[in-house]
């Protein structure tokens, strides 16, 4: 991950890059004009790799991730996703977790997971053999039946994950996927999170407040001001993979948390 | 002691009513033309059958009309005052203050437009359970949680496939409310509309019958119109629980799920 400077750069590590942002800006319309939100940010994401954004409350860090999904447009600047712009959702090439598992109570465990394939018309018994698979890989077997209000919190955002690998994304972003959850469920949610990661290989870019979270789980933090939001540092994580509870009572875990911490501290 | 079921509660309470109904007037403490007891009603009732089904004909016909008229418009305007925002900030403020206007006091126009018969019972109590319709489909429409939204835009959902596989099964519930009141509007509508001017239907004998002091026959015909509108409470009720199948599990199922699923594992997460 560098600061892309120029065009010419920007395309010569496209190829290697799955998601490249280039000074984008984002203004709001406000009652008395424009309210800038996001400014001039630029940052690039190896493929494969596990990058956090982190930042205060407000910063605009979920703005960001919903413009890379094609969800929302940005006022300046450009995006691509594995070297294409990325105007509208495309599932085939980016998968989003949100906060809220936001799964449809409507229906059971596996449809919610097919929901994606169903809309592109996959046929039925290959949606089941897909979706199956998904449910074992984050780990509920025996819950395909259930109905979401049977389901814990941290039950929940298994399968909004397992919904959101189901399509086979090259990247996947994450919006403060745990936020909602108890600490112990949060702690155990993003062990599973980096074991799933570990065996599917996808890019991840993954927005949270929590500064543990963000050393525990990355590769690369992206440090983000409180708004409007830029990025104030990049900070690659040397810890060795896999991850372990115990690295977090470790001296570099807390240098590097402590850090985090102090850009934030000084931007706000 | 253990209490009684409130299913229990239910039916002894029925059923001390009944014999109220049936011994109270014969012990004189109400004179029976105020109150004829039970027997003689269903007495009554039975006698002249071929009456009463024939009028229950006139009004279940009626009602039914006037319920494809108020759930039909109803979903359709309110789907597009709940959908679109110009059509929302216009009218819905004017549909919510017609709702509080007694509409009764339209029925005389509709016998001068419609005449006695038939459509003028339909127009009116459409017209009566079309609001409530109108606006829980609105209601249900403006509160879907955004999320949803989002996350079926992200899966890649067109905006057909956004209204069929979101929007409709996510408004159910609220526009299932609004049907049940909507519809027991119309029936109330269709006998109010019958007992002010008409020449058939249930509402007719309640008048015919108050205005020749015969009780027992008007009291027959409140029966009937009790037992369409029991019919037509459950009818609702079984459509809706079939319908909103996560709904109705949500609210019954938490209690259920805790003592019968023990046996099943959580994953360490859960």
């Amino acid at each position: 991950m560098q600061h892309v400077a120029n065009l010419s750069e920007l395309r010569a590590s496209a190829g290697e890059a799955a998601i490249v942002v280039d000074r984008l800006t984002h203004v709001y319309a406000g009652p008395e004009g424009g309210v800038p939100a996001l400014v001039d940010i630029s940052l690039s994401v190896g493929k494969g790799r596990f990058v956090v954004i982190v930042g205060p409350s407000g910063c605009g860090k979920t703005s960001l991730l919903m413009m890379m999904a094609g969800l929302r447009r940005q006022s300046e600047g450009t995006i691509l996703c594995h070297g294409r712009p990325i105007p509208d959702p495309d599932p085939k090439r980016v998968g989003v977790i949100f906060q809220e598992a936001s799964l449809f109570p409507w229906l059971t465990t596996l449809d919610n997971i097919e929901f994606p394939l169903s809309l592109r018309g996959t046929p039925r018994e290959e949606r089941r053999r897909r979706s199956r698979a998904m449910l074992s890989l984050v780990g509920l077997e025996g819950f395909g039946e259930r109905y979401p209000h049977e389901l814990s919190g941290g039950m929940k955002q298994r399968v909004s994950i397992a919904r959101g690998l189901v399509q086979d994304p090259p990247v996947l972003l994450m919006d403060e996927p745990f936020a909602a959850l108890d600490e112990q469920t949060r702690m155990t949610m993003g062990h599973e999170l980096l074991r799933i990661w570990s065996t599917t290989r996808k890019t991840v870019v993954f927005v949270t407040h929590s500064l543990t979270e963000a050393v525990y789980l990355a590769d690369e933090v992206l440090v983000m001001s409180a708004r409007p939001g830029r990025i104030i540092d990049h900070i690659e994580v040397t810890l060795p993979r896999p991850r372990t509870y115990e690295m977090m009572a470790t001296d570099v875990f807390g240098r590097l948390r402590d850090r985090i911490w102090q850009q934030i501290r000084k931007s706000a | 002691m253990r209490r009684p079921a409130p299913s229990t509660v239910r039916w002894a309470m029925l059923i001390v009513l009944l014999a109220l109904w049936e011994f109270v007037p014969v012990t004189g403490l109400v004179p029976e033309l105020l109150l004829p007891p039970l027997s003689r009603t269903l007495a009554v009732l039975w006698l002249d059958r071929q009456v009463y089904l024939a009028a229950l004909l006139v009004t279940l016909y009626e009602v039914v009309l006037s319920m494809l008229i108020a759930c039909g418009l109803g979903i359709l305007a309110g789907a597009l005052v709940g959908g679109v925002t110009l059509l929302r900030t216009l009218l819905l403020p004017v549909f919510s203050s017609l709702y509080a206007v007694p509409i009764v006091i339209l029925y005389p126009i509709f016998t001068a437009w419609f005449g006695i018969g038939p459509e003028s019972k339909i127009a009116f109590a459409g017209i009566y359970g079309f609001f409530p319709v109108m606006l829980s489909t609105a209601a249900g429409i403006r509160t879907i949680d955004p999320q949803f939204v989002l996350a079926a835009r992200s899966m890649g959902a067109t905006l057909p496939q956004l209204i069929t596989r979101v929007i409709i099964p996510a408004s159910l519930p609220t526009v299932f409310a609004g049907l049940r009141l909507g519809g027991a509007l119309t029936i109330i509508g269709v006998v109010v509309a019958e007992m002010l001017t008409a020449s058939a239907g249930i509402g007719y004998l309640v008048t015919l019958n108050r205005t020749i002091l015969d009780s027992p026959r008007v009291f027959a015909a409140i029966l009937a119109i009790l037992v369409l509108s029991i019919a037509y409470y459950m009818l609702a009720r079984a459509l809706e629980s079939r319908m909103v199948v996560w709904q109705s599990a949500g609210r019954q199922g938490r209690a259920a799920s805790a003592d019968r699923r023990p046996a099943v594992p959580a994953p360490a997460a859960a």
